[in-house]
């Protein structure tokens, strides 16, 4: 059983970092900490959803998920009903 | 959003907000909270209501009439340095107490943001019913974030706004009054504190005191 520990753990890390992935998203209309920090809840709530950091500078939102979710629909959905307008939506993997 | 206007708050959907307004206004000898708050229907739609409590003098009839206002967003228009939007504002004015008459309320009110600053205009006119007079506000705010600059790359810090406001009531029968706030706003993500100087210039250009807190829920 101590051999095998390593292994399981070595496999839960691949499959982990496999799925990991990095969204940003570019939000219009964001104008100040009031208004921001309901998209930040928003997102921070979401299933997978293991970072978040907002941009007032770039305005842009990063996301950091360890699964193929949330998807981009609800991404953007989630902007819109912040009151903002996603513009673009980079992924990487 | 203004320090004395609520209309032009921008709320998310299932997002609510409530504001409680200190106001001491010394040419009446009077001090007056005023409970407000904001419901998201989604992000076009908001429900705003809001009720005056007279603090002093003592006496009875100290609840003033609740507001009752819809506002809906009818045309935004999002950049990446700010935001421009209109919405149209309907509702009532219920009243507190068995010897006033109700009012409808219809309005709008417009929101400029660009990078720093951010400009609301709000019109709401009061359709008295039966013995009540009909009234109208405006009000015009100008904020203007002094701190920070310039936003960090990540984060969301405080800021610091400067405000100047001029806002306007006019009753039926009598003069429209005017004033000018001048004020600061402590913006955080959840809360937010802010207050102002009011120079009234229908009463002998009295100053008036606000203190206000919002929170965000």
């Amino acid at each position: 059983m101590k051999k095998l520990l390593p292994i399981i753990f070595g496999l839960w890390v691949l499959v982990d970092v496999a799925f990991a992935r990095t969204v940003e998203v570019e939000v219009h209309g964001m104008t100040c900490a009031f208004c921001v920090d309901s998209l930040e809840r928003k997102f921070r709530e979401m299933d997978s959803v293991e970072k978040v950091q907002v941009s007032l500078k770039t305005k842009i939102v990063r996301l950091e998920t360890n699964e193929n979710l949330p998807t981009i629909e609800s991404i953007k959905k989630a902007v819109l009903e912040a009151g903002f307008t996603p513009t673009s939506i980079t992924v990487r993997e | 959003m203004g320090l004395r206007s609520f209309v032009a708050l921008p709320v998310d959907k299932g997002g609510a907000v409530v504001r409680l307004t200190y106001e001491r206004v010394k040419s009446i000898d009077t001090d007056t909270l005023t409970a407000s708050a904001a419901y998201g229907i989604d992000e076009k739609r908001t429900l705003l209501v809001g009720i005056p409590y007279r603090l002093s003098p003592s006496g009875s009839n100290r609840y003033g009439d609740l507001s009752m206002l819809y506002r809906h967003i009818v045309w935004q228009k999002d950049s990446l340095s700010g935001t421009n939007r209109l919405g149209f504002l309907g509702g009532a004015i219920v009243p507190t107490n068995n010897n006033r008459d109700a009012a409808a309320q219809v309005g709008f009110v417009f929101t400029h943001f660009k990078n720093r600053n951010e400009i609301d205009v709000d019109i709401v006119f009061h359709a008295g019913f039966d013995n009540r007079p009909s009234s109208a506000r405006y009000d015009l705010s100008w904020q203007h974030r002094i701190k920070p600059v310039e936003h960090p790359d990540w984060g969301i810090v405080p800021e610091l706004n400067v405000v100047l406001e001029l806002n306007g009531r006019w009753r039926e029968g009598q003069n429209t009054s005017h004033q000018v706030i001048a004020g600061l706003q402590w913006i955080h993500p959840r809360w937010v504190i802010e207050g102002g100087v009011a120079k009234d210039y229908r009463h002998g250009n009295e100053l008036n005191y606000l203190l206000s807190t919002r929170i965000h829920f």
